[in-house]
């Protein structure tokens, strides 16, 4: 039975045509997954049908409604975004009930009142969080998991879109989540999955319809399709899994050496990295990569260790002397950290290597140009123009203008902080090949990834860290179980009870 | 052929220049300058006399100055509510100088401005280092600029200024305004600064993102000093020139500088969570502050309600860009509908 029907949308953006006469519908009781590349469409379709963006053209329906008729319908459609939007400083219970007279709570309120309500669908979707507890006081998987339920709180709903849940949650968070969702599925509610995780599309999807360039590429019952024709139907290319990214040319020349380095997240923790090395860094979410990088890179406070650059001693808590001795850190929080939202993309392109680009005192626009225009160029960049704000780009494209800038100081040290969350595969392997021809180049190169697979096709060594400490290093060619083991933290459970 | 083309050419000129428009914030706040100018030489003999439009460039001098700025602090999510107190401690300080310590008037003017960047520099330190937020401390810094320029005076104004030092306030040059000069020049210099120099980029780096900014590799806490140092450097050169406008040191001075300067940078397309704007609009936006004041005293409004009409038309100027955009939303809805 359809349930949510579009047809024809259209919509067009300033020297774009984000999505081009798309046909979908979406029935009840069904998990219907989207997929494609980065810029696709994906997150186009999606404004379309919760009502953010206006569609030029075409009609969209839900319960038979149109929605030009009655906007109200969109209140049939649940939605959860990719970015967790929560009130951090509110409780999880407030949060759960925003807004306040939607939950039919009036005038006051009464936190007793709030927890009774709270309570059972904390239960139901296994947030094991006190109802009164700050929401910036629990972990990341906790917030996706609540970010569900508050789209769910509520009885009036048909359809859940979820936009890439699982981006920052592990495994065995994942897991949890999907049983979740397969409940829904069971009560009659129609259910939108988006995902750049193929195999999560083929655990847990009934339905899939592939994007390209805005346009609706294919579609299919899931029992009749597999990941290669998927990957094909995306990018015309197909997909070897097979192939490995790790660095050929593994100098002896130690680059980086870090000694018993303990601050805010971590603790004495050592390691080497080599000339022409990828280091893999694998944990669980929370377990202190990326607060161990920062503390390297200066960003983050540091208590007490070494650091030692080529023999040389490190300065440690000043990013600008980190990033003028080659240093860069690739953040994961791109929308926060990385890019500078309301700047072109000229201008987010350049902002590392003004110095290249100056005619004595002043910025030459033309050379700031023709260096903004190479990096487009070669990393690929799809955007309207030079001129236009990166917040307009996808996602995949503002951290291609992220690499892109930093490859222009010539580094001699990267820090990719989960350089491909939330983007597609083709791109991913693109990133993977760029992270390859970068180390073989002589850059020493540090992969933080919660994706095993990731870690293991591009790093030359891994190191496991659990609860802020080293768990184990192992080479690329050891099996998927030992690492998981390392970053599960059985191993230090094992020496604990020696 | 010829007609045809040139018709050709003009029409898409035409188009550009209505993009152009539609796109740039400053070009209609410029616009919008312009057009109340038209309006009130239509309907005030007095508007375009020589004597209205100097004493009308003197007043847009001060609050520009202060107003540019103040956009360079609103430029990375910062403010400075202290500005006037700077201006008036800066102006009583080198006026001190020039009558009861009896220095060189130039000297004096001099060391006011060196005192202004170390009033700056206090603003910015403690913002920094203190890690505080910049409108609560400045808040309680201008309390403390104005108790010591109080103590200095007690209370009373500084006169007998040396009359040399007087054309930088009242003269003229080819019958523009030495205030209104030096304001071009402060604007010239800054904009150069905030486009043109490496610094400038990393401002709006920061605006955007001060986190993103300090994982580049920019050094914010500094740049975020420098910021307020320039800043209470022209603030000092504003109270200065005041001092040399009036004749006399006064305490009072410069009491609606930071609330004007601040309207200003909003009225000319400035965020104030930062990294959005430019000081040329700052510019224009204290032109058209400036210009309702004039105008309304030029229309007789009644002295009790000038400060109510100005304020309210103020207000107005702010929510200019606000309601185009909501105007312009609501014709795409109606369009839709049909």
């Amino acid at each position: 039975m359809k349930v949510l029907e579009a047809q024809e949308i259209t919509k067009i953006f300033p020297g774009v045509v984000a999505l081009d006469a798309v046909d979908i519908s979406f029935n009840r009781g069904e998990i219907h997954c989207i997929v494609g590349e980065n810029g696709a469409g994906k997150s186009t379709l999606i404004k379309c049908l919760t009502g953010v963006y206006e569609p030029e053209q075409g009609k969209i329906q839900i319960n038979g409604i149109s929605v030009s008729k009655n906007r109200k319908m969109f209140d049939r459609v649940a939605y959860v975004p990719q970015e967790i939007d929560l009130f951090e400083h509110m409780t999880v219970a407030e949060n759960l009930f925003i807004p306040f007279n939607r939950a039919g709570i009036h005038g006051v309120i009464n936190q007793k009142e709030l927890r009774q309500k709270a309570i059972p669908i904390l239960e139901r979707f296994n947030i094991d969080v006190e109802p009164e507890t700050a929401v910036k006081d629990i972990p990341v998987s906790q917030r996706q998991l609540l970010q569900i339920a508050r789209a769910t709180a509520f009885e009036g709903y048909d359809v859940l879109m979820l936009d890439e849940p699982t981006t920052s949650l592990t495994t065995t968070d994942s897991e949890k989540l999907f049983n979740i969702v397969k409940q829904l599925k069971d009560e009659g509610k129609a259910i939108i999955f988006i995902s750049h995780k193929l195999d999560e599309v083929f655990e847990i999807g009934d339905r899939i319809t592939v994007f390209c360039n805005g346009k609706k590429v294919a579609d299919a019952s899931i029992n009749d399709v597999d990941i290669p024709w998927v990957v094909t139907q995306m990018t015309g290319r197909s997909l070897n899994e097979k192939e490995v990214f790790f660095s050929q040319k593994v100098e002896d020349e130690v680059l980086l050496k870090v000694e018993h380095l303990t601050g805010d997240g971590f603790e004495d923790i050592s390691f080497e990295l080599k000339k022409g090395e990828i280091l893999g860094f694998a944990g669980l979410v929370g377990a202190g990569r990326s607060e161990l990088m920062q503390g390297v890179f200066g960003f983050r406070n540091v208590y007490s260790g070494k650091i030692t650059y080529k023999g040389k001693k490190w300065k440690i808590g000043d990013t600008n002397y980190s990033v003028n001795h080659g240093m860069f850190y690739l953040t994961e929080e791109r929308r926060s950290q990385g890019i500078l939202a309301n700047l072109s993309v000229r201008e987010n392109a350049s902002i590392n290597a003004l110095r290249q680009v100056r005619n004595g005192m002043m910025i030459s626009r033309k050379k700031e140009r023709t260096l903004a225009k190479e990096v487009v160029a070669s990393y690929g960049i799809k955007t309207p123009s030079l001129e236009k704000e990166i917040k307009f780009l996808s996602g995949g494209n503002q951290q291609k203008v992220i690499i892109g800038r930093s490859m222009c100081c010539n580094p001699n040290i990267l820090i990719f902080d989960e350089p491909t969350k939330g983007i597609d595969i083709g791109a991913k392997v693109e990133i993977y090949f760029l992270m390859k021809c970068l180390a073989e180049q002589g850059i020493g190169i540090i992969l933080i990834s919660s994706e095993m697979d990731e870690v293991m096709k591009c790093s030359n060594r891994i190191i496991c860290l659990y609860k802020g400490r080293v768990a184990g290093t192992l080479d690329n060619n050891e099996n998927k179980e030992e690492i998981l083991g390392a970053i599960l933290g059985l191993n230090v459970a094992d020496r604990e009870e020696k | 052929m010829n007609d045809v083309k040139t018709v050709g050419v003009k029409k898409k000129t035409m188009k550009d220049i209505m993009g152009i428009i539609s796109k740039n914030s400053t070009v209609i706040i410029g616009c919008v300058l312009v057009l109340m100018m038209i309006v009130a030489t239509a309907f005030s003999p007095y508007f375009l006399t020589l004597f209205n439009i100097q004493s009308l460039l003197r007043d847009i001098a001060f609050i520009g100055m202060v107003a540019v700025a103040q956009s360079l602090l609103l430029l990375i999510g910062e403010l400075d509510l202290s500005v006037g107190k700077i201006a008036t401690l800066s102006g009583v300080f080198g006026g001190l100088l020039m009558t009861a310590v009896g220095w060189n008037p130039f000297v004096s003017l001099v060391i006011g401005l060196i005192s202004g960047i170390i009033f700056g520099l206090i603003n910015g330190l403690l913002v920094t280092r203190l890690r505080l937020n910049s409108m609560v401390t400045t808040i309680g810094m201008q309390a403390v600029y104005s108790g010591i320029t109080l103590v200095i005076t007690k209370g009373k104004a500084i006169t007998n200024i040396p009359d040399s030092i007087y054309f930088l306030g009242k003269g003229n040059i080819a019958n523009i305004p030495v205030p209104f000069i030096i304001a071009v020049i402060v604007a010239i210099c800054i904009v150069f600064f905030v486009r043109k120099t490496k610094t400038g980029r990393y401002i709006y780096a920061i605006g955007n993102s001060r986190e993103a900014a300090k994982i580049m590799g920019i050094k914010v806490d500094s740049i975020r000093v420098l910021l307020f140092g320039i800043v209470g450097f022209i603030s000092a050169l504003a109270g200065i020139l005041y001092v040399a406008r009036l004749g006399s040191a006064q305490a009072s001075v410069g009491n609606n500088w930071p609330m004007n300067s601040i309207a200003a940078c909003v009225i000319g397309g400035v965020l104030l969570t930062g990294g959005v704007g430019s000081p040329v609009g700052a510019l224009i936006g204290a032109s058209i502050i400036c210009l309702i004041s004039n105008v309304i005293v030029l229309f007789g409004v009644n002295v009790y309600w000038q400060e109510a009409v100005s304020g309210f038309v103020v207000v107005i100027a702010i929510a200019l860009p606000s309601i185009l955009s909501i105007l312009r939303e609501k014709k795409k809805i109606r369009i839709k509908g049909e």
